[in-house]
């Protein structure tokens, strides 16, 4: 069974990219525009991997991080920050929030691919 | 009538003596011209003088009171019933010579007597001397008997009117006497000033008032006979004794600060005034003198407080003058000469733009003029091309409780250093204003570009070309955006000078600011609703004007912290100036913290999110443009800032 990623993130042309890498790799995504949708998502169906973007409307990445790893059912779910500012603490912040990887825009698919690896190598 | 006369003497009313006295004397005329002789010299005359005198008597009934006690009225009135008594004396027959010489006797005794009771008593002997020689002459029995019996009564009536006369007199004469002593004794004893009465020449005190008492401590008793020079110390003995000489050879002088002693054997100083009197035949010396101890102490606080003031003028640091309304210089402190290199004396009374700058006129913009003209302080911050610094000038009126303007004050500030230090901190700010944009622009341009880059590798990979025209224009949008936002960038970092003013609309401003502050604050869901009034203008420094406006809504936004909300920009023209608003339904500020928020270095933000001059910044920056910011919030309702700057005119 392929893997079900949930790409988060405002901006469309990242979401599209994100898709369609991640679709030649063989997973199946689902996208959401922000953090409250994210979070409608993740409540509808089960999801291997959740790559989320920082600075959202709604509810941005660190809040979308703080509700899934607060909640037992599924804290296992590994989930990669998005974010585009290039700042250390932020970067802590993230981690100490619970993000298992933090990638800062902008990336390349090689980057992508790490990131990826390390999810899912770590997870199984 | 013997009784109503001692009535009348014990309770004396003048007007009434008189008039009985007179009634008497009426009746004895009548009875020697009437009845007396049987024959008078001219019948017609003497009735017609009987007559008058009675009728003149009736009339003095009905004058009042007060006019008896009036010499003018009282003594022609006195003379008259004297001539008249005479007369009827002379037309009773010229016969009696005896009653004559009797008649001036008493005269002279009443105007030589003291003691009314022995005047009486004179009065009364002589009168039964005087009947006692007629019944010895035989005249009593004789044919005109009754009539000389008459005189003995007469002789004693007439002794005591002038014997009363003569009292009242010298009683009056006393009395003025002793009011006009007492005055003088009230005055003397009342004085304010110790006062010693002196011999002449010997310096005896012979009197001594009661402050001369109080002040040397001794009693009057004590002080008279002595010698005045028993009252100076006797290091100063010598001295005193020199100027007392002195001054008794030529009549009267002044002595300052002479030492007296008192009773304690303590010494004050005095100021002494002598000077010769004469009282009488005699001749004295008035000392007057004051304790002046009170006098120095007073001197030496006046002197104390203006040295005070002085160093206090001299100490402050920033030149200080005192000049004329037609800027004559009147005072300046250290700080003045120091500054201008100079002298005091090259200063003073020369017109300040003179002495300073070696001008004509009064410097342009001087805060002077404006005091000159309002009578209000005035202040202007002048830069001065002889000296190379930029001066803020104060200016105050000083005028008398009339209105009129006596002096200006002129307070001058060195400010060149804070001015060069306040563009340093307005420019900071701006590269700190940057800094915190920086990382909005830069999560701003990350996203595109990591767009940018994401779709060239997947269009790079792509092995059908017509999928890469949709790759190719997402990429190509990106780039504009990216594009779009380093220009907004660079308007923003426009270094303008502070000089460089041009005539600008702000609603351009506004709405530049408006999209450098949404590039970093991509997650608001904030409303932004516009109401300009569009048409006005402002002269206006752009560059200064636009982080005025980035700040004001930058902090919108932060106070908006994320949630839902509103932020309303609006302008309105007014009167003379353009009013423009900014306004958010953020946190709002706390009432406490109103007041302090355009202090500099005042944050409510932590440490590191805010430097606390941001809106100190907007306030010295709107404030510069002549124009004014006033804050209203309510917590948890929201804020608004209100600009207000004057509206340019297209005037020559």
């Amino acid at each position: 069974m392929s893997k079900r990623v949930l790409i988060v993130d405002d901006e469309e042309v990242i979401r599209k990219f994100l898709k369609i890498h991640l679709n030649k790799l063989g997973y199946e995504v689902t996208e959401a525009e922000d953090g409250q949708k994210a979070i409608d998502r993740i409540g509808e169906r089960k999801f291997d991997l959740i790559i989320c973007d920082v600075m959202m409307p709604n509810k941005n990445g660190w809040e979308v991080v703080k509700e899934v790893k607060s909640n037992p059912k599924l804290d296992q779910i590994p989930i990669i920050l998005l974010t585009a500012k290039n700042d250390d603490v932020d970067m802590f912040k993230g981690y100490e929030l619970g993000a298992n990887y933090y990638m800062t825009k902008p990336f390349t698919k090689d980057q992508l691919l790490y990131g990826l690896k390390l999810m899912f190598e770590t997870a199984s | 009538m013997f009784f109503a006369f001692l009535r009348i003497m014990k309770k004396p009313d003048k007007k009434r003596i008189i008039l009985l006295l007179r009634w008497t004397a009426i009746i004895v005329t009548s009875y020697l011209i009437l009845l007396g002789r049987g024959k008078v010299a001219d019948p017609n005359l003497s009735h017609l003088l009987v007559l008058g005198y009675l009728i003149s008597n009736l009339i003095l009934t009905f004058f009042p009171s007060s006019w008896f006690s009036n010499p003018r009225f009282f003594y022609p009135l006195v003379i008259a019933d004297t001539g008249v008594v005479l007369l009827g004396m002379y037309l009773s027959e010229k016969m009696v010579t005896d009653f004559y010489l009797v008649f001036f006797l008493i005269i002279i005794f009443a105007s030589m007597s003291r003691s009314f009771k022995l005047l009486m008593f004179i009065g009364a002997a002589t009168a039964i001397i005087y009947g006692f020689l007629l019944y010895s002459w035989g005249l009593l029995i004789s044919e005109h008997g009754s009539s000389y019996a008459l005189r003995i009564p007469f002789i004693f009536i007439m002794t005591a009117f002038y014997g009363y006369l003569v009292q009242t007199l010298t009683r009056e004469k006393r009395k003025e006497l002793s009011i006009s002593e007492d005055k003088y004794r009230g005055l003397f004893e009342n004085a304010n000033e110790g006062i010693i009465i002196l011999k002449d020449p010997s310096l005896q005190i012979v009197d001594v008032n009661r402050e001369a008492e109080k002040t040397i401590q001794y009693t009057k008793e004590e002080l008279l006979g002595r010698e005045i020079f028993d009252l100076f110390g006797a290091e100063e003995n010598e001295k005193a004794k020199s100027y007392l000489n002195e001054i008794v050879e030529k009549g009267e002088g002044r002595v300052d600060n002479l030492p007296l002693r008192k009773r304690d054997g303590v010494f004050f100083e005095a100021d002494l005034s002598i000077k010769r009197i004469g009282l009488g035949e005699e001749s004295f010396f008035q000392m007057i003198f004051r304790d002046i101890t009170e006098k120095r102490k007073l001197e030496k606080k006046i002197i104390e407080s203006k040295r005070n003031l002085e160093a206090i003028f001299d100490g402050i640091r920033d030149q200080l003058s005192i000049q004329s309304p037609d800027f004559k210089i009147l005072r300046v402190n250290k700080a003045v000469i120091e500054k201008h290199s100079t002298t005091f004396t090259g200063l003073i009374g020369k017109k300040c733009y003179e002495a300073y700058y070696q001008r004509t006129s009064p410097c342009e913009g001087c805060p002077l003029s404006v005091t000159l003209d309002t009578r209000q302080p005035a202040s202007a911050i002048l830069k001065f091309p002889e000296t190379e610094r930029v001066q803020e000038i104060f200016s105050y009126p000083v005028s008398d409780g009339k209105g009129n303007l006596l002096y200006l004050i002129e307070y001058v500030k060195d400010v060149t250093e804070e001015q060069r230090l306040q563009e340093q901190l307005i420019q900071s700010e701006k590269l700190a204003g940057i800094g915190i944009l920086a990382s909005g622009v830069a999560h701003e341009i990350n996203n595109p570009l990591s767009g940018i880059i994401g779709m060239a590798e997947i269009a790079l990979e792509e092995e059908d070309p017509s999928k890469n025209k949709d790759y190719l224009t997402d990429i190509l949008t990106c780039g504009q955006r990216i594009g779009e936002i380093v220009n907004g960038l660079r308007s923003y970092s426009r270094t303008a000078k502070r000089e460089e003013l041009s005539v600008i609309d702000p609603h351009e401003i506004l709405e530049t600011s408006l999209k450098m502050v949404q590039l970093g604050i991509k997650s608001a869901p904030v409303e932004v609703i516009k109401n300009f009034q569009p048409g006005e203008k402002i002269k206006a420094n752009p560059g200064e004007i636009q982080q005025v406006f980035t700040n004001l809504i930058a902090n919108a936004f932060q106070a908006m912290n994320g949630k839902k909300g509103s932020l309303i920009l609006s302008s309105r023209s007014l009167k003379d100036v353009m009013e423009i608003k900014v306004s958010d339904s953020g946190v709002g500020i706390p009432f406490k913290y109103l007041n302090q928020i355009f202090d500099p270095f005042f944050t409510t933000k932590r440490t590191g999110e805010g430097t606390g001059l941001g809106l100190n910044i907007v306030y010295r920056i709107v404030t510069k443009h002549e124009g004014t910011i006033e804050v209203e919030s309510t917590e948890g309702i929201g804020t608004t800032f209100t600009i207000k700057f004057p509206k340019w005119r297209n005037e020559p």
